[in-house]
């Protein structure tokens, strides 16, 4: 659940959101009056009743002008003892959760409110209690965890019976990840993960490992979650699908200027951020006059095809046109459709299931292909009494690999006279893919 | 002066990592190459995208990278393997295979 702005920020915006609930006028005055509290109790140095003079601002300074001579250890300062006042006063409510809302200080005010209208109209409470249960989550608790900071918004997690619908689906329905997942809206790498999670899960079950199930069982009545809807019902989106990556070549501005008559497109724009030359006009027509849509088809499914430019260690890919980029093109052709067919349903959902199956048809093949070529470069050779097995790869030696001073990137082995930077500060040595 | 087909390591403590190189034999181990010809990595390998039951039985394997055709060269002109990459050319039938002492000493009896 990735936060929609910087932690940092927020984090410094708690610190700072806590105290205008600790200095309010209640918490002050219980200051002065408990002396039966627990936190009284356990730390006697507090429990010293207030000298008289004023100490408006309450902050540190004022703690030490109270005993300007003293060398011993004050054990609290008055900051702490009012933080533990506030826990034990007005912060209580937030000590035990509520199940099916957020447990969020910004609504803190409003949660006692309803609680205290809610212990006066407890008799007529049963009456309305079914109806407002579902989708409750965001409306009670709120969505923003920091007072100050508005911004931040908590964004909800998949429930235990939308996760395992995915599963469902993928796994045993045998359906595509693709189509699942603009079914049930929810991003491609999320429905992978989705599947590799309950997968160990289910491992881990048939293991015996125990799983941590109540922290789950709490974590999902504490943050919004996005249910599953059966039949009848649409399905909620969770998230938005079809977001354009933002891709390393378009993080330059770059100033390119175009003459009018020019019929500047994506492709050419793609070209420019890729610094590859611009296209000969015999072949842009090709490109334009066709359906938008077979072009984007090809490109996925040819992925090898697409033009390289750069030399060496720099050769690079030409950026594609954001319509090729997107996680799920065919969308757009679907959406064509719908222009084109406006009251044609069923046959513009024909044509989009034919052109999801062609799709993941193509993408089979050309996974059983790489496969194919890739075990075509490995002899597998098993030794007569050995433990292993040795996999020899063909590699290729020669001057384009190695290039002219030998330390081509492409050449087979580690290199001579490179650093390796890994016992370098800054480093990342996390994993970026896991083979399972 | 020989030129020889070994091997150079690499890789930190505890993760050997070896190019197979082609260096004259009296330059030291991990010195500049003639050339590099292939790698050996001997720290077994897990096979990976296998459903549970070729898990269980599927075997580790040792990954090497190699160029035969510039191995053969390398051979035809003289170049000598050391013992370990003898063993590895002869897997995949670049040189006869070294009989081990134990069975050429089976053998003789015969």
């Amino acid at each position: 659940m990735p936060p929609r702005i910087n932690s940092q920020i927020s984090n410094s915006m708690i610190s700072s959101s806590v105290t205008p609930c600790l200095f309010n006028p209640s918490a002050s005055a219980l200051l002065l009056s408990s002396s039966s509290s627990c936190c009284s109790s356990r730390f006697p140095a507090f429990s010293n009743p207030a000298p008289s003079w004023p100490s408006p601002t309450g902050n540190c300074r004022s703690q030490r002008s109270r005993r300007p001579f003293s060398s011993s250890f004050f054990l609290q300062t008055r900051l702490r003892s009012r933080m533990f006042e506030w826990l034990n006063g007005e912060g209580t409510r937030l000590k035990h959760h509520i199940p099916g809302s957020t447990n969020y200080l910004t609504n803190l005010k409003e949660r006692n409110a309803s609680a205290a209208s809610e212990a006066k109209s407890a008799g007529d409470h049963s009456a309305d209690a079914g109806g407002s249960e579902e989708g409750a989550l965001s409306d009670i608790g709120g969505n923003r965890p920091f007072p100050l900071n508005p911004s931040f918004v908590s964004e909800s997690i998949l429930s235990e019976e939308l996760r395992n619908e995915i599963y469902d689906r993928v796994v045993i329905q045998k359906m595509s990840v693709r189509a699942v997942s603009v079914e049930l809206g929810v991003d491609m790498k999320r429905v992978g993960a989705v599947v590799r999670l309950v997968e160990l899960e289910k491992r881990w079950r048939k293991e015996g490992k125990p799983l941590a199930l109540p922290y789950a069982r709490t974590v999902h009545e504490m943050i919004p979650t996005t249910p599953l809807h059966h039949p009848p019902r649409r399905q909620v989106a969770h998230e938005s699908i079809n977001d354009l990556p933002v891709h390393r070549l378009t993080d330059p501005q770059i100033f390119y200027p175009v003459s009018e008559s020019r019929h500047f497109t994506r492709v050419d724009a793609g070209r420019v951020f890729s610094a590859a030359p611009a296209l000969p006009h015999s072949k842009k027509a090709g490109i334009t006059s066709a359906d938008p849509s077979i072009l984007t088809d090809h490109v996925t499914r040819h992925p090898n095809q697409i033009e390289r430019v750069g030399k060496g260690d720099s050769e690079h890919e030409v950026l594609l046109p954001a319509d090729a980029r997107i996680p799920h093109p065919h969308l757009i052709a679907f959406e064509r459709d719908r222009l084109a067919k406006p009251a044609e349903y069923r046959e513009r959902m024909h044509l989009y299931n034919e052109r999801l199956k062609a799709e993941e048809e193509a993408e089979k093949e050309r996974k059983r292909e790489a496969k194919e070529r890739l075990e075509k470069r490995i002899t597998k050779i098993e030794t007569k009494d050995g433990r292993f097995e040795f996999r020899f790869k063909d590699v290729v030696v020669s001057r384009e690999t190695t290039g002219s001073n030998g330390r081509g990137t492409t050449a087979p082995g580690r290199r001579y006279g490179v650093p390796t930077y890994d016992r370098k500060k800054g480093q990342v040595k996390i994993p970026t893919r896991v083979e399972v | 002066m020989v030129v020889k087909i070994r091997l150079s390591r690499f890789g930190n403590k505890h993760s050997p990592f070896y190019n197979i190189v082609v260096a004259q034999a009296r330059s030291a181990r991990d010195s500049k190459p003639l050339e590099v010809i292939g790698t050996f990595n001997p720290i077994p390998q897990k096979p990976t995208n296998l459903s549970e039951e070729e898990a269980r039985k599927a075997k580790l394997y040792k990954e090497v990278t190699l160029d035969r055709s510039r191995a053969k060269y390398w051979l035809g002109v003289g170049a000598q393997p050391s013992d370990r990459v003898w063993r590895l050319l002869s897997m995949v039938g670049l040189v006869e295979p070294k009989l081990k002492f134990t069975e050429e000493k089976l053998k003789v009896p015969q």
